[in-house]
């Protein structure tokens, strides 16, 4: 009883991540590393370690990768674990908060619920690749200037989101822009502030 | 005191202006290092078997499997834990028996994820189940499970008298008696509990994601029985507190003992459903009030029994009181609550140790009364708040033994009702006819803040940087920020050669920790006075180069020093630094608050309109006014913050956020984001909030400011319930206010 228990709430990230698989259609990814639904209801336990490797060629914030990496590995561990770069939080590893939103591809998606293998070949950009020879993007320019945060664990999302939002709308209305970044939990509700920013660094970016 | 650089009432030059947090690039770079972004080389990951019944013995358990696991660097379980409660609980890091579903029952720690996670499948545990409850008021009944040998009461009923309630509600021209109850409410942060602990011989570093790190400090020492030296508890950037990190909790613990068995570093990591399970969660309240007014308007009897669920284990226990005793002028008040454990998870404070749930009681029932007696709900209330002068309780009694000083209740009330515009509510609840209506309510509240001990340094280096280090924690509500500002007012060196050392045990002095309003008025004398005793030796130093001028003559300004009625007569701070070739150090330490009989607290007023639809249920906020008394504000960008942010969490109880635990098994049924629907900036519009803070200076806090974290978060349920009221002519005396529970309450016949 008690590992029956055990079994369905631990180590879910792999089936989660199978079930997210073809939310980014990268194309990189032999059709064959991803079972179907139907056979991953067969297997005898999720939580069985899937062996296969692959080797993921990406960029990420401009820099080329090469790496051997279990196919269940997420983007999120991949970039905090593997590369390091831990600016991209977890906060709930299952896609509700939006903590550990990155960009692939010009895309934002939760990097907790993707793949790595799935970022094969694309260009991944995380908070650490925003500011250039340390100045500070405009957007995180005007993050600073109007306190767009509390204790900042969501701040890289919320930021993250900002830009993609940006890229495509660059002169939203604010109601256009609490519904792009309705993705992103903030559990201080710094929202007044955040609406702030996201609104001046619009301005800035058009400026 | 020695001479100021800054003189009280004379022109300020840093605090009391608006500008970002100091560290604010580290946080919108990802450069902030939280706790679960430690790496440490060949650190293990731990992993957590918790139980799944919500009250059994652990009649076996078998590890061997486990052990076995190539990879595998160490297990424990009750039969190899500490026989050391955690500090302030109840609760063993491991038990042999288990007091809610979720409990940790063993432990252990691998070289990888994927192996902990193997392993930990392998443990097998035969559990004896225990009959279980998970209602306070079920868990006093005769008969009921019992979780603990002495019964299911902690300790004796806390009781807040004043005058004879009885008498007073017998003369009482009307009294009325009302419930409320606020559920089990989930109050984590963004950040996961995380820790990671590194032993190296018998000297333990611990990187914890907590408010308090020197009360975890206290708790580790005594559990492993070591001196203070020889613990180092660091919780540099934390991802929200809340309260719900401000006491130690098992994690912390059970970090430490894998660590210190498996001799090498552990990281143990929550995920969010065990944050969710295994935190310290807003406890629920059951409130009963019977309130007594005379015809004259005023109140005259005030009695509240509350039951508090504090679960299994509590980390700190309820404290009801300051909503009951402290806003209001009632010449009999009665408070008893009793403090409960039942087979729920782990409670503890929450922004406001139940200070919302009491809000929520006391502001509900005041607007009920007023209405009854066709009294203007507002008015009222000014005619019973407690003012400047008047009587009140100096800590947490019954007995008015000091007297209100700096209270701004009154002008946070005049100030919200002008801006909402309070006189275009409904002179008749419920009056609006349309599907759609609106309507206005309002609810005070109050609290102190700064109790307990608190320390501080500031260092001054040789090229007249300054580093502040304290042993509070920045939790979000920019203390790093607010602290150096402080200090940079005081000694006159510009913020932007300041850096903090935040949360750190081995470099600053002992102090409590942030939580309960206390980082400015704690923390912040302890660290007026370091840059106080700072400045003193830097103008002593600088005194030989400007003419033996006496240190009371010179003065600060951008980092030079000058005197002040020659100010051409100046040298610059980091030459007489590199003169000394010392650096200057100050040490700052503060203890109780008030010693006298004057009493300083914090107060706030806010006023909603609503509209509910009433064919959805929906409540929609229109409008939103959060006026606070906050002493004279430090930073006003991070005021602002926090009366906006806090205020959306009050509102977010309305709406979600309830735990909820199946009746059957115990379960909590609300493990996800989805399902305790914390607010996104969808839910309410950040727009329609607006904070104002209300002209005031307290006489403790340095440079009259006072501490606020918690208030803005207090009287969201009260002033949407009374809103809601004055829309639609219902009453909603339970919270959250579902859709559900909203289109019941309006398809009710009304009562009159």
């Amino acid at each position: 009883m008690a590992n029956d228990d055990r079994e369905k709430s631990e180590r879910s990230v792999s089936r989660r991540a199978f079930l997210k698989g073809g939310a980014i259609a990268t194309g990189a990814l032999s059709a064959a590393l991803i079972p179907a639904v139907g056979a991953e209801a067969q297997l005898p336990d999720a939580v069985e370690l899937d062996p296969r490797h692959s080797t993921v060629a990406l960029k990420v914030n401009g820099v080329a990768y090469r790496k051997e990496i279990p196919n269940r590995t997420t983007l999120l561990q991949f970039l905090r674990e593997d590369l390091k770069l831990t600016g991209t939080k977890m906060g709930c590893d299952r896609m509700q908060c939006g903590a550990c939103t990155v960009i692939v591809n010009g895309r934002n998606v939760y990097s907790c619920t993707t793949l790595a293998v799935e970022a094969a070949g694309g260009e991944v950009l995380t908070i650490e690749g925003l500011a250039k020879d340390d100045v500070l993007h405009p957007i995180q320019q005007a993050f600073v200037e109007h306190s767009g945060y509390q204790c900042g664990f969501c701040t890289s999302g919320q930021i993250m989101s900002t830009k993609v939002f940006l890229d495509r709308m660059p002169n939203p209305t604010e109601d256009q822009a609490r519904l792009a970044l309705s993705g992103n939990l903030c559990r201080c509700a710094a929202y007044k502030k955040i609406l702030e920013s996201v609104m001046a660094a619009s301005r800035l970016t058009r400026a | 005191m020695a001479q100021q650089n800054t003189i009280a009432g004379g022109p300020l030059n840093v605090v009391g202006k608006r500008g970002p947090n100091i560290d604010a690039v580290e946080r919108v770079t990802g450069r902030a290092k939280y706790t679960g972004d430690i790496d440490i080389p060949g650190m293990l990951v731990a992993r957590v078997l918790r139980s799944p019944r919500p009250h059994a013995r652990i009649a076996a358990i078998d590890t061997s499997k486990a052990e076995a696991v190539t990879g595998v660097r160490a297990v424990m379980t009750y039969k190899d834990a500490p026989k050391v409660m955690i500090w302030g609980s109840r609760q063993y890091a491991l038990n042999d028996r288990v007091r809610f579903k979720g409990e940790a029952v063993a432990i252990l720690a691998a070289v990888d994820a994927e192996t902990a996670d193997r392993a930990l499948k392998l443990i097998t545990v035969e559990y004896e189940p225990l009959p279980f409850v998970l209602d306070p008021e079920e868990a006093l009944k005769p008969g009921a499970p019992q979780l603990f040998p002495d019964g299911n009461l902690e300790g004796q009923p806390r009781m807040l008298n004043r005058g004879d309630v009885e008498q007073g509600l017998k003369e009482s021209d009307k009294v009325i008696e009302r419930f409320y109850h606020c559920p089990t409410m989930w109050s984590g942060g963004m950040e996961p509990r995380a820790c990671v602990a590194q032993w190296d011989g018998d000297h333990l570093t611990l990187w914890a994601s907590t408010q308090a790190p020197f009360r975890v400090h206290g708790s580790l020492t005594a559990m492993f029985n070591v001196p203070d030296a020889n613990v180092r508890v660091i919780s540099s950037y934390v991802g929200g507190g809340f309260g719900t990190k401000s006491a130690p909790h098992t994690d912390e613990a059970l970090a430490a003992m894998l660590a210190r068995k498996a001799r090498l570093p552990v990281k143990l990591q929550y995920t969010r459903e065990e944050e969710i399970l295994d935190s310290n969660t807003r406890f629920e309240t059951k409130i009963y009030v019977r309130l007594g007014v005379k015809k004259d308007m005023t109140l005259h009897a005030l009695d509240v029994k509350a039951y508090i669920n504090q679960g299994a284990y509590h980390t700190r226990l309820g404290g009801l009181g300051n909503q009951s005793t402290h806003v209001y002028k009632s010449p009999h008040v009665r408070t008893v609550q009793y403090r409960v454990h039942t087979n729920i998870p782990n409670t503890g404070p929450t922004r406001g140790v139940g200070d919302p749930q009491e809000t929520f009681a006391i502001e509900s029932v005041m607007d009920e009364i007023a209405i009854e007696m066709g009294w203007d709900p507002m008015e009222f209330r000014l005619k019973n708040i407690k003012r400047n002068g008047d009587p009140i309780a100096r800590g947490a009694v019954g007995t008015e033994d000091g007297r209100l000083v700096a209270q701004a209740l009154d002008k946070c009330i005049e100030a919200g009702a002008s801006r909402m515009q309070w006189n275009r509510r409904n002179a008749v609840a419920g009056s609006p006819t349309g599907t759609k209506a609106r309507g206005i309510g309002i609810a005070c509240t109050e609290r102190g803040g700064g109790a307990g001990l608190a320390g501080a340094s500031v260092r001054v280096n040789l090229d007249g940087s300054v580093h502040v280090l304290f042993a509070s924690t920045d939790i979000g509500q920019g203390s790093r920020t607010t602290l150096s500002m402080i200090a940079s007012e005081v000694l006159g060196i510009p913020l932007s050669l300041f850096r903090t050392t935040a949360g750190d045990t081995e470099m600053a002095p002992y102090d409590g920790g942030s939580y309960g309003n206390r980082t400015l008025q704690g923390t912040g004398r302890a660290v007026e006075a370091a840059a106080r005793a700072c400045l003193q030796q830097i103008l002593a130093a600088a005194s030989p180069t400007l003419n033996n001028a006496a240190p009371a003559d010179l003065e600060i300004r951008d980092s030079i020093i000058r005197v002040k009625a020659d100010p051409a007569r100046q040298v610059k701070v980091a030459d007489v630094m590199q003169r000394r070739g010392r650096s200057v150090t100050g040490d700052g330490a503060t203890a109780a608050l008030q010693t006298g009989v004057d009493v300083e607290r914090t107060s706030g007023a806010h006023f909603v309109e609503v509209e509910v639809d009433k064919e959805t249920g929906k409540v929609h906020i229109i409008k939103y006014i959060s006026a606070h008394d906050v002493g004279r504000p430090i930073n006003v960008t991070i005021v602002e913050n926090q009366i906006e942010g806090g205020t959306i969490q009050g509102l977010a109880l309305t709406q979600g956020e309830e735990m909820r635990f199946d009746e059957r098994t115990g379960a909590c049924l609300t493990g996800s984001f989805v399902d305790l629907k914390p607010p996104t900036a969808l839910d309410f519009d950040p727009r329609v909030i607006e904070a104002i803070i209300v002209p005031n200076e307290g006489t403790t806090g340095p440079f009259g400011g006072k501490g606020l974290g918690e208030n803005p978060c207090h009287p969201g349920m009260a002033a949407v319930a009374n809103a809601i009221y004055n829309a639609t002519g219902v009453r909603l005396r339970e919270v959250p206010f579902t859709r559900a529970k909203i289109l019941r309450a309006l398809s009710e016949p009304r009562r009159t």
